[in-house]
């Protein structure tokens, strides 16, 4: 089999992946929810704790499938389905077990959970994992820092958008126009970081 | 036509001095830049402002001095206009004035030109001193300048001699040189209260931290005496940093604010593409100020709350 346990620091890894590759900042996955969310403080928490959680989960998962069952059975170009399978199927069981094990988690979490299943961050992810062929280690280090990075951006923006919401904003630009504006300097700040720590 | 605002004023007063060294060091080429941004600055306020029936406030007159005295000194006067209309639009206009914006207009000007038009704003350095005879024509295109800026030459591992950068005797963009300069706006920014001390000295200490922990580390070219005194680090921290719009409201979100703008330029500035790492710093420190204060708010609440339930347990 050509892929190896573990290729590359993973401490740098984990700390690109949370501040020079933000996941949201410099690859903009996972916009939907950022923006909808982030309306609100304490929704925005929960679901970047959920999210960490389920990305971190569902790439070591996916990391097995892929390498032990569809990398064997030459059955690479079914991967997208079967991560999308995978990332549904781990949500799924982990609300279950949530619910059994912390009813109070479980209500905090509320519909984020579900609502993970078809947040894009997670499936990039796991795509990233799969064409830079990140190791096993690097690949949980790397979906942790990207579930981190994540949870930072989304808490960042609700802050700001706490602060702006009753602005004088332009007729035009309430809500969701202010919201880009405003990540577009937040990613403008993040450019700086280009260069600096190569993960792919 | 301005609103009358103190503060803004003590912030030009302090910037006057740097301005002067600007056109001793660039000539004409300092005040056709500074005319072009205030000119362009304060119109686009004035156009928003207008139908509110608000007057245009003296901060666009600050934002447009620090805008100005961070550009490079040779660099197009279409790129300096496009960079302040940004910046006012953007940056404050859009988010209803003064006093709203959540990130600095000046920085968010300048990075948007910065990154637009890297390649422009690279060869735009020019020799220093003698009101601007270095510079060449004042409009048409200026001959290539193959001097070294001291971050440039730090960067390759060169050395640069510590007093000529205290005196400003280097080249660099039109305000950021001349270090005794701003360091005695400094004093007097912090001795009249226009700007809080927490913030210059927590971002000079984040600077000096992650510049001494890279030394210490190995990366030979982070001197950290030498990379607070190089590039605009002073000029940023002092005048950038400090902005009391921008900046987070609470002390320790304050403190964690510069000690995350210091750290975050000497990392970009050592490690990353661009050369300088300033006003990406600023523009991170921005993005942060809003958590940090909400952070320090709800930290500071439940201190509260715990020592009310404490004297209700007592009683």
């Amino acid at each position: 089999m050509d892929f190896e346990f573990f290729t590359m620091n993973p401490i740098a890894l984990f700390f690109a992946s949370i501040f020079t590759s933000n996941i949201l900042m410099s690859n903009f996955l996972g916009m939907c929810s950022f923006i909808s969310v982030s309306k609100d403080y304490k929704s925005s928490f929960g679901l970047g704790l959920a999210v960490t959680v389920v990305m971190t989960i569902t790439a070591a998962v996916s990391w097995v499938v892929l390498y032990y069952v569809l990398v064997p059975l030459g059955l690479e170009y079914l991967s997208f389905i079967v991560f999308i399978i995978v990332i549904a199927a781990v949500v799924q069981i982990l609300e279950m077990v949530i619910d059994r094990a912390s009813p109070a988690l479980y209500l905090s979490l509320g519909i984020f959970l579900p609502l993970i299943t078809v947040n894009c961050a997670i499936l990039g992810a796991i795509l990233f994992m799969q064409i830079r062929q990140y190791g096993f280690i690097e690949s949980v280090v790397f979906a942790a820092g990207s579930g981190l990075g994540w949870w930072l951006a989304i808490m960042l923006l609700a802050a700001i958008r706490g602060r702006v919401e009753n602005n004088p904003v332009p007729a035009g630009l309430k809500g969701a126009g202010i919201t880009m504006i405003t990540i577009g300097f937040m990613a403008m700040g993040f450019i700086g970081f280009s260069g600096m720590i190569a993960v792919q | 036509m301005f609103q009358k605002q103190p503060l803004m004023r003590k912030v030009l007063w302090a910037l006057a001095p740097i301005g002067l060294y600007s056109i001793w060091a660039y000539g004409l080429r300092a005040l056709a830049v500074a005319a072009v941004t205030f000119a362009v600055g304060v119109g686009v306020e004035w156009l928003f402002e207008r139908k509110k029936g608000g007057k245009t406030s003296e901060a666009v007159l600050v934002s447009c001095a620090l805008y100005a005295l961070s550009m490079p000194p040779a660099v197009p006067l279409w790129i300096v206009a496009l960079g302040i209309a940004f910046g006012v639009f953007m940056a404050k206009e859009v988010y209803g004035g003064f006093g709203r914006n959540v990130f600095n207009v000046a920085i968010a000007g300048r990075l948007f030109v910065y990154i637009s038009f890297a390649g422009a704003l690279g060869a735009s350095w020019l020799p220093h001193g003698g009101f601007g005879m270095g510079a060449g024509n004042l409009f048409g295109p200026v001959d290539a300048y193959s001097g070294a800026t001291p971050l440039e030459l730090m960067r390759t591992g060169g050395s640069v001699p510590i007093l000529d950068l205290l005196l400003g005797l280097r080249d660099g963009t039109l305000g950021e040189a001349p270090i005794v300069l701003i360091l005695a706006a400094a004093v007097y920014m912090a001795a009249t209260k226009t700007a809080n001390w927490k913030l210059m000295v927590a971002t000079a200490a984040g600077g000096l931290a992650a510049a001494g922990g890279l030394l210490l580390a190995g990366v030979a070219k982070a001197l950290p005496l030498e990379s607070l005194l190089a590039g605009s680090f002073l000029f940023v921290a002092v005048f950038m940093a400090t902005d009391p719009v921008t900046a987070p409201k609470k002390a320790p979100a304050q403190w964690a604010y510069g000690l995350l703008i210091g750290a975050v330029a000497v990392v970009i500035r050592t490690f990353s593409l661009f050369p300088e790492g300033t006003s990406f710093a600023i523009l991170i420190g921005n993005s942060f100020a809003s958590l940090f204060d909400r952070m320090a708010a709800d930290a500071a609440a439940r201190k509260k709350a715990r020592a009310a339930t404490a004297a209700g347990g007592a009683a």
